[in-house]
């Protein structure tokens, strides 16, 4: 059933038992390590370093494995400066503690190591280090990159399992699985650019296959031909981090020189990741004032043809969002701007609405725009309402059944 | 090709009166508009009048007398706000105007709805249309606003002005439509209507179908329950998110607004603007907002990036939400 509210594929489709893991990745060994792992912990062993590409499951097995071995599974971010204290307290605590929830113990699982700053970092490497060496609960770190000359000391006391890019026949076959639970008829080839683009990233074949199909009953090749830009976030990714650590306007401004991207598409990616990258309202609201203003000038540009307003587009989103900052640069993991992804969707939906409207006001002596504040918002309460009046309301205003499930969308 | 009339779903359509004689209130507007009736004759016409009123529907019982059975071959109905532009009214009303009419009287009518929609540019327009047909053709015009109508239409038509309905007025025609489907329609249901609608009759009948659809009598309860489930509950939520500093969420409540609802970002402002005022956050603080609304509606009116402007102006939000706590 196809129903207009966003859950995200990743969330509702991700397995949720180990057999389910195994099935997708095959005979991969990297399962059988964690879990071995975990069931010979006592205290002084070592820690596990889970390190792969992002979007192999890292994350996921950890969550998997904790629940299905009846661990209170305990997520922290490894690059927030709150981490530190809060690991003092929970390491010290010994594995046996009885948890609320009735768990056997506790499992600390550290996202994203790799972003630590060694030195700066309160919560840094080397307090890590010491905890694990006291921890008398497991704890459990994952990284992309754990090769870094500065993640050494966390190699020498951890575990080092590894996570491969996905096989393409693992990716394809998960996504059959995918629309096949979501009544979806796909064209293998389809799904096979879909596991191609993905280079072994689930996560965004994932996120990609919803982006495309959602709401649709056929996939075919032409649906997938504009992913391909997709390919060029990891390009994003340095751009941002260029523009976000710089500390002059001129470096800030020099950004857009090295970007393959254009501004409008460096614009919504800023904007995706500004709330991520600043978390202080200030610096963010500073941050947001610019980026809006550039995005003014850039519609006054386009408006009155006036191509000599580009410098103010680009030095408003780039040294004005820069200069916004108040603390040091940090670590961010960005993502693809989810805009790309739900304007699609969107505008089906405001079409939607517009017929809706369009027929009420061709049998309500009103306007559109009307019906839309008038009339609309009482048919939101009636086919949300037990009543059987909305029948007759859709037999007479011809409502298909897809504007019937938009009307419905009250909660 | 006699369309098969059918029985509207809709109580406001429904129960629109047919004839003048059964439109609530307006004794002075409907008695004149009856002797206009009587002469076969009218001049041009402009009603206006708060929304709810019965301006369009003695505009429709007007046309229904004057041409019975051949009103529809004589009347063209269009709104202002929905024709792109004053050419494409000019166009319409061109080719309407060509063809003669039928029956015994000797014009057509032009309903426009929604004038005070058009820039006084098009109002010019319009006037000059109104002069070059006016052999065959009448017009009758209708805002919410007399005073942005330009002078020279104004001077040219006879004028109307409704008045708001009574709360004696509504409740009796509540009343009656209650019997009619069955509803059993409390005193206090009728007072919250009152409430919440005043003397917009097409607001008070929207409320009472909707607080009927849950099955039970229409009373206080249900009626209030309609009220606040109205207005997506969505943007309240992304506000509260928002002030408590939390920019990501809030952000992704406007999404949810836009894909399961279709609304556009100019809507989503429109809703803001509404609660604001329902924040419980101190008085000075809600001004400060909406100036800030404001800007984002104007931006937005002019073109910009929703996604962008809506998330500097939840930025913004958050901003001023820490000084709160």
């Amino acid at each position: 059933m196809s129903t207009p509210s966003y859950v995200p594929w990743t969330e509702k489709h991700k397995p949720r038992s180990i057999a389910e893991i195994k099935e997708i990745v095959g005979e991969a060994d990297y399962v059988d390590k964690f879990v071995n792992w975990l069931k010979n912990w006592k205290p002084g062993s070592k820690a596990a370093l889970l390190y792969g590409p992002p979007g192999v499951g890292k994350t996921l097995l950890v969550e998997v494995v904790a629940k299905e071995f009846n661990y209170e599974l305990i997520e922290l971010n490894a690059s927030d400066t709150r981490t530190e204290s809060v690991l003092r307290r929970l390491v010290g605590q010994s594995s046996k503690t009885i948890s609320l929830y009735g768990a056997r113990g506790k499992l600390i699982f550290l996202d994203e190591v790799d972003g630590l700053s060694g030195t700066e970092d309160r919560g840094g490497v080397g307090a890590i280090v010491e905890l694990v060496k006291v921890s008398m609960v497991p704890m459990a770190m994952a990284a992309n990159d754990p090769w870094d000359p500065k993640l050494r000391p966390l190699r020498d006391v951890s575990v080092m399992i590894e996570f491969k890019r996905l096989r393409m026949t693992s990716i394809i076959k998960h996504l059959k699985k995918i629309c096949a639970r979501e009544g979806i008829i796909a064209d293998e080839k389809a799904l096979r650019i879909i596991a191609d683009l993905a280079e072994g990233d689930m996560r965004s074949a994932v996120n990609d296959l919803q982006a495309v199909a959602q709401g649709k009953s056929r996939l075919t090749v032409s649906d997938v031909s504009w992913l391909r830009a997709r390919n060029r976030q990891y390009q994003a990714f340095d751009v941002l981090r260029m523009l976000f650590s710089a500390k002059r306007c001129d470096d800030a401004r020099g950004v857009m020189n090295m970007s393959a991207l254009d501004y409008e598409t460096l614009m919504l990616w800023i904007d995706e990741n500004l709330p991520r990258q600043y978390t202080d309202p200030e610096e963010l609201a500073k941050a947001y004032y610019y980026l809006a203003r550039a995005d003014v000038f850039l519609g006054r540009m386009k408006r009155r043809q006036r191509w000599e307003l580009l410098k103010y587009v680009i030095d408003f989103m780039t040294a004005g969002v820069a200069t916004s900052k108040i603390r040091p640069y940090r670590f961010t993991k960005y993502s693809f701007p989810q805009k790309l992804l739900l304007m699609a969707r969107a505008r089906q939906m405001r079409a939607l609405r517009e017929a809706i409207c369009e027929r009420i006001a061709s049998k309500c002596h009103l306007s559109k725009r009307k019906a839309s504040t008038e009339m609309i918002p009482y048919l939101h309460v009636i086919y949300e309402a037990p009543g059987l009046a909305k029948k007759d309301i859709s037999k007479w205003l011809r409502l298909d059944s897809s504007m019937e499930s938009l009307l419905k969308k009250q909660g | 090709m006699a369309a098969r009339e059918e029985i509207p779903a809709l109580w406001v359509e429904k129960y629109r009166p047919r004839r003048l004689d059964d439109i609530v209130n307006q004794r002075e507007v409907v008695e004149r508009l009856k002797r206009f009736i009587e002469d076969k004759n009218i001049p041009h016409l402009l009603f206006v009048g708060p929304p709810g009123t019965g301006k369009t529907t003695a505009a429709l019982c007007l046309v229904y007398e004057l041409y019975g059975e051949v009103w529809r071959q004589n009347v063209l109905e269009l709104n202002a706000s929905d024709e792109r532009g004053i050419q494409t009214i000019r166009e319409r009303v061109k080719d309407y105007a060509r063809t003669v009419a039928l029956g015994d009287v000797p014009f057509k009518t032009i309903i426009l709805d929604e004038c005070d929609a058009m820039t006084s540019e098009a109002q010019w327009s319009l006037r000059r249309i109104m002069e070059m047909f006016w052999r065959t053709t009448r017009f009758i015009l209708i805002a919410n606003y007399g005073s942005r109508i330009i002078e020279p239409i104004q001077s040219r038509c006879a004028i109307f002005r409704f008045s708001m309905l009574s709360k004696e007025d509504v409740a009796e025609r509540l009343k009656y439509i209650a019997s009619q489907e069955g509803v059993t329609l409390t005193p206090e249901g009728l007072e919250a209507i009152w409430y919440v609608a005043g003397g917009d009759m097409r607001r008070a009948i929207n409320l009472m179908q909707a607080a009927a659809a849950y099955g039970g009598p229409v009373d206080d309860v249900t009626v209030y329950k309609v009220a606040g489930r109205a207005r997506p509950a969505e943007v309240h939520e992304m506000l509260k998110l928002a002030l408590k500093g939390d920019v990501i969420g809030a952000r992704q409540k406007v999404y949810e607004l836009m894909i399961n609802y279709g609304l556009s970002g100019s809507d989503i402002v429109r809703q803001i603007h509404t609660e604001v005022f329902r924040l419980d956050i101190p008085e000075p603080l809600k001004v400060e907002i909406e100036d800030i609304v404001a800007e984002t509606d104007y931006r937005l009116v002019e073109g910009a990036n929703e996604d962008i402007q809506l998330t500097a102006f939840l930025a913004q939000l958050a901003r001023l939400g820490k000084k709160l706590a």
